[in-house]
């Protein structure tokens, strides 16, 4: 027993140290920056001036950056309800047996492969196009003129077509992740139902989803995190410098951090860290309230 | 038997953390060899012809260089955090204003490097003059790659239009703009981009620099110059002058689609225009360029523009900043100036290389007219929580959905 714990402590302490050296003390320091005002992000901290809760009092009080948290939190909900159902939608179909399954599936999966640079440019400079555009040329050939004549990217839709560029390129993620989650269930339940006079909707809707409850939470988490964590898309949208519509607190913090566009602004990575401190703390609050909502454990198969 | 297990594993363990943290040690170059990070990115013609003359220079001389290239964000993201780590880092580059108020305590004075070699006998004085002014009254920078933000313009359809002549105050750019306007052509577009420019141009003119900033870091949008600038604006909206794409263009759709194809006649914008739609304009597009015109009764005119230019800045902490200053001179003189000015379509630094690519010619009286120089944007940007704000109403004005009194009542309520 004694040699045991020997061993157990000398093949853990190399996992313990870099858990410490790479996740607890990231951690720790930015939970104290953030208490503090600091022009560059590596500054000693004898060029530290301690603020108190100050940054995060400015940030709360800054019309900007709550702009940017509105549009997380539009993103996360419309964007989520959107993903999560269309990709539960197709995982459902794609795992009733239908004929070419694999292609469809690789073709909804596709956009995750491809660079977000070259997706948006095709949203930007093609679908939502003005002059040539594919949704101009889809509404025209309907004889929707009103539809056609609409600017995609102008301030009021901006948000809007950023929203559905997003979502595009994430529901094959998503799906995949539902799809385990049903080829997991065994089909003899699906036999037994059948055999039992359910039909497909009914199956989905008294055993799939309630066998599903497990892989939701899993899923409710990723698209927290992966929403949390926008910007690429933001950028994209918005370049040189940010735009009310698709700012996000990531890239406040960036601003914040780096300094914004091209004007060499003033910077606070104090502030910056106190943005990450807040949005940890989102985080944890959804997946706290998920756990809390969702308890997969009633259910074994 | 179980003591020389224990040594093992613990020897196993020590190895395994020592592989995993042994990166972050082993980035120092050797000592004769210098350290360069570029803000290009070794595919853009300018990281090529460095690539080049970096190559040349160690051949020639025998000094080793280190050249990585990093790319604008990369430099912008990483380099403060390694000068501050120790890593070795002789000669970085980027924006004029960037590198000498972000990275200021990090370079090395010039000014006796740059006596000894004679530099500024053969580099342009308004450059020279405008590093020192970033620098604190001192030279700690050298340029190149000089651009100036200007109006850029298609002469073909200045032609068409009837125009013989570039407009040099508001008056006769709002002839201009009429001219093409009655002769079928888009006066202007825009991208949502370098929307802040055209603010920032015009409030300049009107109150200087200055006064902007204080303007977008106090909120004092009640200032009648802001009234007076967003009414010109909604003049030129109001007027047509402006393409119907512009509340809608996003970068660098109205550049490419409107101006380099010939739809539009005049973009504002940096002289590094050219070379990015060459290939959508074409070889027979003909450039023009004048400054922003100036305004009745404005703090300043044609002579103050927006210019500047990349820099290269030396560490001060660098063993070998004799050799740095040798290789910054060779990229930024004679051939490979030359070079750099003809691949990546840009401005020489070398005033002996007076021959411009064809394609900037066009930029070169703007430049040598200026005199005094405007920051980014003219300092319209300076606020960061504001110029999201800034970008959405201005772009709202100049596509016509906002009236000049909505703009201002606009910015007076987002600044509160």
């Amino acid at each position: 027993m004694k040699k045991n714990k020997t061993m157990i402590i000398a093949f853990l302490t190399p996992a313990v140290i870099l858990f410490l050296g790479i996740f607890l003390y990231p951690i720790i320091r930015t939970v104290i920056m953030s208490f503090f005002t600091i022009e560059g992000v590596t500054d000693p901290m004898s060029k530290w001036t301690f603020s108190g809760i100050d940054n995060y009092v400015k940030l709360f009080n800054t019309s900007l950056f709550r702009t940017s948290f509105y549009n997380l939190f539009r993103i996360w909900l419309i964007g989520g309800l959107i993903v999560m159902t269309l990709s539960l939608l197709f995982a459902a179909i794609l795992t009733s047996g239908i004929r070419f399954k694999k292609f469809f599936r690789a073709v909804i999966y596709m956009p995750n492969i491809v660079s977000a640079v070259a997706l948006a440019t095709m949203w930007l400079q093609y679908v939502y196009s003005p002059r040539f555009g594919l949704l101009k040329n889809f509404f025209e050939a309907l004889h929707l003129d009103e539809l056609a004549k609409i600017q995609w990217l102008d301030n009021d839709h901006k948000f809007m077509a950023l929203l559905i560029a997003y979502c595009f390129g994430m529901v094959g993620y998503h799906m995949l992740i539902w799809t385990s989650g049903i080829e997991r269930i065994s089909p003899e339940f699906y036999e037994a139902a059948t055999i039992d006079g359910a039909n497909k909707v009914q199956q989905f809707r008294y055993m799939t989803l309630p066998l599903l409850k497990g892989v939701f939470k899993t899923n409710l988490t990723m698209w927290t995190v992966s929403s949390v964590g926008f910007f690429v898309w933001s950028q994209l949208f918005s370049t040189v410098t940010a735009d009310t519509q698709t700012i996000t607190p990531y890239v406040y913090m960036y601003m914040q951090i780096f300094g914004g566009g091209n004007t060499v602004t003033e910077r606070n990575s104090g502030l910056g860290a106190a943005i990450g401190v807040v949005l940890s703390v989102c985080v944890v609050l959804v997946f706290t309230v998920c756990n809390k909502v969702l308890k997969d454990d009633d259910l074994e198969f | 038997m179980g003591m020389k297990k224990k040594l093992l594993s613990a020897a196993l363990c020590a190895a395994m953390v020592g592989t995993m943290m042994a990166p972050a040690f082993t980035v120092q170059a050797a000592d004769d060899t210098l350290v360069y990070w570029s803000m290009w990115e070794a595919t853009e013609p300018q990281g090529k012809v460095i690539q080049e003359a970096v190559d040349a220079f160690t051949k020639e001389t025998g000094v080793k260089v280190d050249l990585q290239f990093k790319g604008r964000t990369g430099n912008r993201e990483a380099l403060q955090p390694a000068l501050d780590g120790g890593t070795q880092i002789d000669i970085f580059d980027e924006d004029i204003d960037r590198v000498n108020t972000m990275y200021a305590d990090y370079l090395l004075d010039l000014e006796d490097l740059a006596k000894e070699t004679g530099y500024e006998e053969t580099a342009n004085a308004g450059l020279m003059a405008a590093c020192r002014d970033a620098g604190g009254g001192t030279l700690k920078t050298i340029p190149y790659q000089p651009n100036v933000f200007a109006f850029f313009y298609n002469k073909d359809l200045f032609e068409q239009a009837g125009i013989e002549k570039e407009p040099t105050t508001w008056a006769e750019f709002l002839d201009v703009c009429q001219k093409l306007k009655d002769a079928g052509i888009t006066p202007m577009t825009m991208d949502d981009a370098y929307a802040t420019s055209v603010i920032g141009y015009h409030l300049a003119r009107l109150v200087g620099e200055e006064r902007v900033v204080e303007i977008v870091k106090k909120g004092e949008w009640d200032d009648p110059a802001v009234l007076q600038m967003a009414q010109d604006i909604e003049e030129l909206a109001s007027k047509g002058y402006y393409s119907e794409m512009v509340g809608s263009n996003v970068w660098p759709a109205g550049q490419n689609t409107e101006l380099a194809l010939g739809t539009a006649a005049m973009y504002l914008n940096g002289s590094w225009l050219p070379n990015e739609v060459k290939d959508m304009a074409g070889p027979d597009f003909k450039w023009g360029c004048f400054a922003y015109p100036e305004l009745e009764n404005g703090a300043n005119g044609i002579e103050t523009n927006n210019f500047g230019a990349q820099v290269f800045g030396i560490n001060k902490d660098s063993k070998m900043a004799k050799e740095a200053f040798d290789l910054i001179t060779y990229i930024t003189k004679g051939e490979y100036d030359k070079k750099l000015a003809d691949e990546s379509v840009g401005i020489p630094s070398d005033t002996t290389n007076s021959e411009w690519p064809e394609m900037v010619a066009c930029a070169k009286p703007v430049i040598e007219q200026s005199t005094a120089r405007f920051t980014w944007a003219a300092g319209v940007e300076t606020n960061v929580d504001m110029t999201p704000v800034i970008k959405e109403n201005f772009i709202k004005l100049m596509a016509g959905s906002l009236t000049a009194d909505e703009f201002v009542a606009a910015m007076q309520e987002a600044a509160k």
